[in-house]
């Protein structure tokens, strides 16, 4: 029944998907509660620059696009804070940016590259220890930020004003949910690929928000909900043989569509 | 001589090139209760923001107890027009009510309670936010200021979507407010009835300060047509 965990493929994507399941789950209550939906797809895609960079000069990929994924972080912070552009319009401008440099790099790569492939739609097979590593420790260290700071970001998010009225420098903490979201996102591209992850922060949000009525219970659900979809889907795929990314992805799609019709049954129910 | 309490003088305030405000100045008292009246677009929120210190003036100064206003903004309460965050997402009024911490949990929930129960709100506290009517939330809002015992307390467009009575249920309460707690405040509104009946002074902006006093010498048909550009006056029932 658990032959998956005889390969040691399977423990790694199952370990590496737990722990930016639980990340990407927490963050999406901050992104979706600020309705910044869009931020996941934007840095993922605006990404591809940083990993044909790595690819072109045969530098590590997941380190050089997390460098480049909090530089575009940043610079959609800029612009929307600083240069007064609608965070809509900041994100597709460096998406688009992001891919058009990625796009150019790689027209000077030679050869053709199949590991670019894994990371558009991600590949468990490509996870390898150090991979596995990098997750768990940047994993822990997010995990310990939001705990730390926990109160101070929710109430930048749902209050900036009132924030900043009580002493605290809201941009600190709007930069650094842009950072650690952006960094969460490079980590989650192996699993999900680019074109994929930022269902991923959406879609957990979007299930939890139709049972929970506190945010407290919000953010625990939502959590769940993510861990659920990501290791179901990556278990799913390993017994369709289908890829692991766009199976993930539809899984929580699944639910999202069962959540709500069962919502909508239970409600229509209770009418009688 | 008096102390100033909260001092605008000679404000000036652009956005990228296009003035927004422009040589203004007024004072306002310790336990003031002052309107500001203008059109749409006439610098209303960005004068406030520029007195709670959340936009630096780019000329003139804004001071509060001689201070600037970053370094005294514990002391202020600010009821935006509207809140950014998606009103749909569960959060109830204590988690909202509790994002600036006051004392311990124990505290805090005895605290909210009280200060719900001070502005007429009573078994709402794990209610959702999105649950609650404009005029709830507002008074919410208020009963928030009164958990951090703010001293200046700004509300921008406080009775927005809500109907007459419930306009008038906040007004009384900010006026209690202002009154008993000698709580400064400081109110943008469009109801010129009710600014007339509430405000002891009145700041007419439109990117210019129009005029500055009493409701009795502020809102004068001169004035209204000067700020409005139409005829404008008050309504007086027979």
């Amino acid at each position: 029944m658990l032959e998956f965990l005889q390969y040691p493929f399977m423990i790694r994507a199952l370990v590496a998907g737990g722990f930016i399941s639980v990340l990407l789950g927490w963050l999406g209550t901050f992104v979706v509660t600020r309705k910044m939906s869009f931020i996941g797809d934007g840095i993922a895609h605006a990404s591809l620059a940083g990993i044909a960079l790595a690819l072109l000069f045969g530098w590590a990929t997941i380190p050089t696009a997390i460098l480049w994924s909090v530089f575009i972080a940043g610079f959609i912070y800029f612009l929307e804070k600083k240069a007064k552009i609608s965070s809509d319009m900041a994100i597709a401008i460096m998406f688009t940016t992001g891919m058009a440099i990625g796009v150019i790099l790689l027209h000077f790569y030679k050869g053709y590259q199949p590991e670019l492939i894994s990371y558009l739609f991600g590949n468990i097979l490509t996870i390898n220890n150090s991979d596995l590593l990098s997750i768990i420790i940047a994993a822990i260290i997010i995990i310990i930020l939001l705990f730390v700071f926990y109160r101070k970001l929710l109430f930048t998010t749902f209050d900036s004003a009132g924030a900043y009225l009580s002493g605290l420098s809201p941009w600190i903490y709007d930069l650094m949910l842009y950072i650690i979201t952006a960094v969460t996102i490079i980590l989650s591209i192996k699993l999900v690929g680019i074109i994929l992850v930022s269902a991923l922060l959406v879609t957990p949000s979007a299930i939890s928000k139709m049972f929970a009525n506190s945010f407290k219970n919000f953010s625990i659900i939502t959590i769940i909900v993510s861990l659920i979809i990501v290791l179901s889907g990556l278990i799913i795929s390993y017994y369709l043989d289908l890829p692991s990314g766009a199976t993930i992805i539809l899984t929580g799609t699944s639910l999202f569509a069962l959540s709500y019709l069962g919502k909508y049954l239970f409600n229509v129910c209770k009418q009688y | 001589m008096k102390k100033k309490f909260i001092e605008v003088k000679n404000l000036y305030y652009s956005f990228g090139g296009y003035t927004v405000l422009e040589n203004i100045s007024f004072v306002i008292d310790k336990g003031d209760m002052i309107a500001i009246i203008g059109p749409n677009g006439s610098g209303k929120t960005t004068l406030l923001k520029n007195i709670i210190g959340l936009y630096t003036p780019q000329q003139g100064k804004v001071a509060i107890e001689g201070q600037p206003p970053k370094s005294v903004r514990k002391q202020i309460g600010y009821v935006p027009q509207k809140f950014s965050f998606d009103r749909d997402i569960p959060i109830t009024v204590h988690e909202f009510m509790g994002l600036e911490r006051c004392g311990d949990d124990n505290h805090s929930k005895k605290n909210i309670s009280r200060a719900l129960k001070e502005v007429g709100l009573k078994n709402i506290k794990n209610q959702q936010l999105g649950q609650l009517s404009g005029g709830q939330f507002q008074r919410m809002m208020i009963a928030r200021a009164l958990l951090h015992e703010k001293q200046i307390l700004i509300f921008d467009e406080p009775s927005t979507g809500i109907d007459i009575v419930g306009e008038q249920t906040i007004y009384d309460l900010i006026t209690k407010i202002n009154k008993e707690k000698k709580v400064t405040c400081i109110i943008v509104s469009h109801e010129l009835n009710i600014v007339n009946k509430y405000a002891r002074k009145i700041v007419c902006l439109n990117k210019k300060m129009i005029c500055y006093g009493p409701p009795e010498t502020a809102i004068t048909a001169k004035n209204l047509q000067k700020l409005y550009g139409v005829g404008a006056g008050l309504y007086h029932s027979h």
